[in-house]
């Protein structure tokens, strides 16, 4: 602004010398007429020539005066340009922003959460899961006294669980068993063993094949999940349901679970067993199946959402006469085959194969197991019936019979902090955490059960004597959720029996002499 | 054993009455978000009369390339709707999740509207910008998305080209030169259209946004007539965006039946008004001479005829060494 207002004096100043001089010239021209003609025309030239100055002082003038008016206007172009290229500047780098972020989109992903361990590729077609249950069981009988070693302290499941999908459309899941994998038998005979080893594929959820060891679509209670049962131990239904088995089976959910289906072929297990040798033990097969609705589960009457009924079912014919078809030999100190109580002890057994009139199982074995459940927040229900009609044959009479076994069972729970109780547990609202508040949630269960072994099988191919011929059970627990993966929970049952009770110091005849008491505790990690 | 029977009837009887929740995903392109969140909800009032089910539609937008891309990757979409038949043709060919032959399965080769490339520009268009030779002189900033991932950018590209092929007597050099001026005066290249709007509008870069007509409307009535205005050049491109079911992951969701309603329903007066009230040209006459007054005329080429189809078009100018390749250097 200093040099602007300099500028304007130093033009006036031109401008009034120049205007002095040309009112003094005319003056000293007239003089001139006196003097000569040279002088004369000198003064012309000169007064020429500061009339040519003063245009050139005008025209500078001018010009000074536009590119002042000018210098605004670039000014303002200049801003804007600048603005726009920062503007653009800006916007390439929220466009950078967003190919990063879809940049690591595309990174394969990895999570670990109370979900267990995670890793899959970026588009998810790749995914493997590891997760783990560990069950530390405690049991105590009030009547111990014949029966040695059933009072104590047992790593009932111990299984990393691998599992996950590739190429998108193909799962599989892996879980061996490092615990005391079947019940009530020694640990070296049974550990370490594998339990679950298939692969499925989804061609879409209403329509999957698997294949591989799994469990057997048949038993409801059975195809819950190991740790989210009400209570440590199955109840005496599951004793009539077959355990997990090779095999191959197709099922789906049809309308997002409003009907289930599950039919297949496997190699057929008695009653309460599981196929431990990985291997088929006689050349039929059987085939299991099973029908489960749940006709609310996508209508907006949440009361009914959970409401589930169903039917499995399952049909055999053993071509050889053997004692492999027959009921779970475990839990007692011989190896007969039976049906054994919450305690896992065995309070039925067929007459040893081994010895005279032993029985086999032989000739056509089916079973049928009308089962439902309901939940409604924290309230869960569940129940099951189970016919078993076995074939067997006495090895020494050759008396042969089909024996029809049933029973059934009814259990629920109420989640007394109010947490919604579900066909897969509990999740805690308020994890445990004292420091914070957080006490997890508690669940109160209860359940009666019955097994009638059929009146049939008493003397031919049972000692009734010995053996009982009915169990009832009922129990009552309580169960606290820590968290999503830990639980606690201690439970006691009472088992009594009809018939049995004879002499003798092992299982069943010492084990049916009093009613089973016996109070269970667990502490459980699943993740 | 017969009272369970009984419930077990009663169930099943109970199951086919009720009524049932269905999910539906559409991929589509950037600008259709207004659409269809309009039309989603007529349709699911439609089939609640029809069916009594509730069918709720989940929507997923994006470059139409980068949507096909996503899809050809797994997202599971019962139905896409894209801005150009190629990306749904990538799907067929690559993921074999429909069958070539998808465009005889619904009427106008499966278009049921139609659009085209106009251009927004800042109130009193400062610029003079009329035609498409205004917006390659030097100065001029030019916002457009990428045809690499963008369908619009692709319809907006080609739209040059067909102006210049019939400016320079198709001659292809001078096609391909003009085509270099215009992107070389395209500071921003934006991922899909509604990017490039983004940066037009809320970002204020440039002096022309090269738009979907719909897209410029929705620009004007959102941000006010005394910001923007549409300019429509003389000539332009046919832009046809189709829509298919994706029979594949359909079926596997069992919603074959309602994603073949939920598409042949943008064919219906009701579809049609919406297309139209949502600035997309419907095929429907009467819906479209009722809607006139959005539609400038003008001359529309098409792809077939200028570049060969579409297969013939990708593989020239927008695959990896095209043409598209050869003429662009980014600013920054």
């Amino acid at each position: 602004m200093k040099m602007k207002s300099k500028n304007m004096k130093l033009n006036r100043l031109i401008i009034l010398a120049i205007a002095g001089l040309t009112s003094a010239f005319p003056a000293f021209a007239d003089e001139g007429v006196a003097t000569n003609s040279t002088e004369a025309a000198e003064i012309q030239a000169l007064k020429q020539e500061i009339q040519a100055l003063g245009q050139k002082v005008q025209a500078l003038e001018q010009q000074h005066n536009a590119e002042q008016q000018a210098a605004p206007n670039t000014s303002n172009e200049q801003i804007q340009a600048l603005d726009q290229k920062v503007r653009v500047l800006e916007r390439l780098r929220e466009n950078d922003q967003d190919a990063a972020a879809t940049v690591a989109k595309a990174q394969p992903k990895i999570s670990l959460g109370a979900s267990g361990f995670s890793f899959s590729s970026a588009d998810s077609n790749f995914v493997g899961t590891l997760h783990g249950l560990v069950q530390v069981d405690t049991r105590t009988f009030r009547h111990n006294d014949n029966v040695q070693g059933n009072d104590g302290i047992l790593l009932r499941r111990a299984r990393p669980i691998f599992s996950g999908t590739v190429y998108h459309d193909f799962d599989f899941q892996f879980t061996p068993e490092f615990g005391n994998g079947t019940p009530g038998a020694a640990s070296a005979a049974t550990t370490p063993s594998i339990y679950d080893a298939y692969v499925n594929y989804r061609y879409s959820p209403a329509l999957q094949f698997q294949a591989g060891k799994f469990k057997p679509p048949v038993g409801l209670e059975y195809l819950q999940s190991d740790s989210s049962m009400f209570f440590n131990e199955r109840s005496l239904a599951t004793d009539l349901i077959p355990g997990r088995d090779l095999g191959f089976e197709l099922h789906g959910d049809i309308d997002g679970g409003v009907l289930s289906y599950a039919a297949g072929v496997f190699n057929g297990v008695g009653d309460g067993q599981r196929n431990t040798s990985n291997t088929a033990f006689q050349d039929n097969r059987e085939f299991d199946g099973r029908l489960f609705v749940q006709p609310f589960k996508t209508s907006k009457t949440v009361a009914l959402q959970n409401l589930g009924v169903g039917v499995g079912g399952s049909w055999g014919a053993s071509s050889i006469t053997n004692t492999l078809g027959l009921p779970n030999s475990t839990g007692g100190s011989s190896t007969s085959s039976g049906f054994y109580t919450d305690g896992q002890q065995q309070f039925f057994v067929y007459s040893p194969a081994s010895g005279v009139g032993g029985v086999m199982a032989s000739g056509t074995h089916w079973r049928l197991s009308p089962q439902g459940y309901y939940y409604y927040g924290p309230f869960g229900l569940l129940g099951e019936y189970v016919i078993s009609d076995q074939g067997v044959k006495n090895s020494a009479t050759l008396k042969t019979a089909n024996l029809r076994n049933s029973a059934w069972e009814i259990s629920g729970g109420w989640v007394l902090t109010g947490e919604d109780a579900t066909f897969s547990g509990v999740t805690p609202r308020h994890p445990f955490d004292p420091r914070n508040g957080g006490w997890g949630a508690l669940q109160v269960v209860g359940r009666f059960a019955e097994l009638n072994v059929d009146k049939a099988a008493f003397p031919a191919f049972a000692n009734l004597a010995t053996s009982a011929s009915e169990a009832q059970a009922w129990s009552a627990g309580l169960n606290w959720y820590l968290n999503k993966n830990i639980r606690v929970n201690a439970s006691f049952s009472r088992t009594t029996f009809t018939g049995g009770g004879g002499a003798g110091a092992t299982a069943p005849a010492a084990v049916t002499q009093h009613p089973e008491d016996v109070f269970f505790t667990r502490v459980q990690l699943s993740f | 054993m017969k009272n369970f029977l009984k419930i077990l009837l009663a169930t099943t009887l109970a199951i086919s009455a009720s009524a049932k929740e269905i999910k539906l995903l559409n991929v589509s392109y950037d600008p259709t978000r207004e659409l269809y969140v309009q039309y989603n909800d007529a349709f699911a009032k439609y089939w609640k009369v029809k069916t009594g089910d509730d069918v709720t539609i989940n929507q997923s937008h994006g470059g139409s390339g980068k949507q096909a891309q996503s899809v050809i990757n797994g997202l599971e979409a019962d139905v896409v709707t894209l801005a150009l038949a190629y990306d749904i043709d990538a799907i067929s060919q690559q993921a074999k999740l429909l069958p070539a032959d998808w465009q005889k399965r619904l009427p106008n080769n499966s278009t049921p509207y139609t659009s085209t490339i106009v251009f927004l520009v800042r109130k009193g268009n400062p610029k003079g910008i009329k035609d498409w030779d205004d917006v390659v002189k030097p100065g001029v900033s030019v916002v457009v998305p990428n045809p690499k991932t963008s369908g619009g950018a692709r319809w907006a590209y080609l739209a040059a080209y067909a102006y210049a092929l019939e400016t320079y007597g198709h001659d292809d050099a001078k096609a391909k030169d003009f085509i270099a001026k215009l992107y070389k005066n395209v500071p921003v290249l934006d991922s899909g259209a509604r990017g490039s709007t983004i940066t037009f509008v809320d970002h204020q870069i440039g002096d022309v946004l090269l738009a979907w007509e719909n897209e410029a409307h929705l620009a004007l009535k959102e941000y006010g007539a005394d910001k923007f205005e549409i300019v429509t050049p003389p000539l332009s491109i046919l832009a046809e965006p189709p829509v298919a079911v994706v029979d594949k992951n359909a079926k596997r969701h069992g919603t074959t039946d309602v994603a073949t309603a939920y598409l042949s329903y943008l064919y219906s007066d009701e579809g049609q008004e919406i297309a139209a009230q949502n600035f997309y040209r419907p095929r429907n006459q009467a819906v479209a001479d009722k809607y006139a007054a959005n539609f400038t005329q003008l001359k529309l080429v098409t792809v077939d005829q200028e570049f060969g189809g579409w297969a013939k078009a990708q593989q020239t100018h927008f695959a990896d060494g095209g043409v598209f390749d050869q003429i662009f250097q980014p600013q920054n």
